[in-house]
């Protein structure tokens, strides 16, 4: 059974015109400062300066097809296997993050040179560079924000009999916990966390404590799940609860044992999207609990002993169909 | 783990709870160290009260089972101990039980004298 993919027009909306538009305004702003421009700009940066020398046009054009390969990639992932709202939300963040981020510094590039007869002595590309990643991050954001959550869609057919339960009384209650982590992330991580902040205290380098903490809340939001199977559903969050992951019981179609390989079905680990459409939080090779959703939708996290999680998950989409 | 809570079974639900972590330990399912779900976390998933589960919690940590700190929940402090001969031990009894068709509520009842 193959269920249509929503949101298309919103997505095509979020992933296409969005980022095209986006693509255009360094030709419309090269157009209107033609007059103060150089010739020839300055393109790429080395450590004494720029290094590298283009036209107008010729600095503009690279990103701009970047920016359109990223997009029609994002699109089709979002078009075809965007069943899932997240699926649909990282391809929108990708393809209008990275066409603002990319346009935004072409522009600082462009504006900082405006007037210069000698662009060898371009200074400010600092600047241009941080304001260029935040307006992306914060585009990115506000384009995952405007994706569509999905419709609750209630499961219509009992769990098939062939699914993997649990003997549990018809008034016992259970509940599953366990963990999905990746130790040698969270080792290394920490470590570079923990190095980044000795280095900053010895070096008399305070700010250096930024690029620690960063880290360390990265490796505490991607590297250990908590999972957690009960009458409500499947839960699994981040060691700082953030992110989190849920599928409702009665959204719950089958749950299954499974065996992961990140790369070749995630292309690497972390909180992935997969081939087809999977969602999934895939931390190593090996065991992992999928759960079948409605709507054509699937979720996976790597655990062990995923048996036990996947029989608890059936007996209780049972049960919630029944009541 | 798994946890599971019967209202069918004649013992108290706090009980059953700390039951199955005083086994999860004795197995080496739940290693030295580990982190118990929160009360309050464990009582909404089982659709239980709070102080059942903060009962057997206690019951545990008197046991010198757990830890409970205050904002970290209940940490496991089980020594670890090689409980291999105690597991073959009880597969061996269950076995015997079986082949002599005793009830398990009488092999339990047995075990349970013979411990006093």
């Amino acid at each position: 059974m193959t269920s249509p993919v929503p949101y298309r027009s919103v997505t095509t909306v979020l992933t296409l015109v969005v980022p095209l538009a986006l693509a255009a305004v360094p030709f419309v702003v090269a157009g209107a400062w033609a007059s103060e421009l150089p010739d020839q700009v300055a393109v790429h940066f080395g450590a004494d300066g720029p290094d590298r020398y283009a036209s107008v046009a010729g600095a503009i054009w690279p990103t701009a097809i970047a920016t359109v390969v990223v997009a029609v990639a994002s699109w089709a992932l979002a078009f075809f296997w965007g069943r899932t709202a997240q699926v649909r939300r990282v391809a929108a963040a990708t393809a209008v993050g990275m066409a603002a981020f990319l346009s935004t510094l072409v522009v600082g590039m462009l504006d900082v040179q405006r007037g210069l007869t000698d662009t060898a002595g371009t200074t400010g590309l600092g600047l241009v560079m941080t304001v260029a990643f935040a307006v992306g991050i914060g585009a990115a954001a506000l384009a995952a924000w405007a994706v569509p959550r999905d419709a609750h869609q209630p499961a219509q057919e009992p769990v098939p009999p062939t699914a993997a339960v649990l003997d549990l009384g018809p008034d016992e209650a259970a509940v599953w916990v366990t963990h999905a982590e990746s130790r040698s992330a969270l080792v290394i991580g920490s470590s570079v966390a923990l190095l980044t902040l000795a280095l900053g205290l010895l070096l008399g380098l305070p700010f250096l404590a930024v690029p620690a903490v960063l880290v360390a809340a990265i490796v505490l939001s991607s590297t250990w799940f908590t999972v957690m199977v009960d009458r409500r559903g499947l839960t699994v969050r981040s060691a700082v609860g953030w992110p989190r992951f849920s599928v409702p019981i009665d959204e719950i179609r089958e749950a299954a044992v499974t065996t992961v390989s990140p790369l070749a079905e995630f292309g690497g680990w972390g909180y992935r999207v997969g081939r087809g459409g999977r969602v999934g939080v895939v931390l190593r090779t090996g065991e992992g609990l999928q759960v079948e959703r409605t709507g054509g939708r699937a979720f996976v996290v790597t655990v062990d002993d995923a048996a036990t999680g996947a029989a608890l998950l059936n007996t209780l989409a049972a049960r919630s169909r029944v009541g | 783990m798994l946890f599971r809570v019967d209202p069918a079974s004649p013992d108290p639900l706090f009980t059953q709870l700390a039951g199955q972590v005083r086994a999860a330990v004795a197995r080496g399912e739940l290693a030295d160290g580990e982190r118990l779900p929160g009360a309050r976390e464990l009582a909404a998933s089982l659709d239980i009260n709070l102080h059942t589960v903060l009962r057997a919690y206690q019951e545990l940590r008197d046991e010198g089972l757990i830890e409970l700190r205050r904002g970290r929940g209940a940490v496991v402090t089980a020594p670890p101990q090689d409980n291999s001969e105690l597991h073959a031990a009880v597969e061996t009894l269950v076995r015997v039980a079986r082949s002599l068709g005793i009830a398990p509520q009488t092999t339990t009842a047995l075990v349970k004298e013979a411990l006093r």
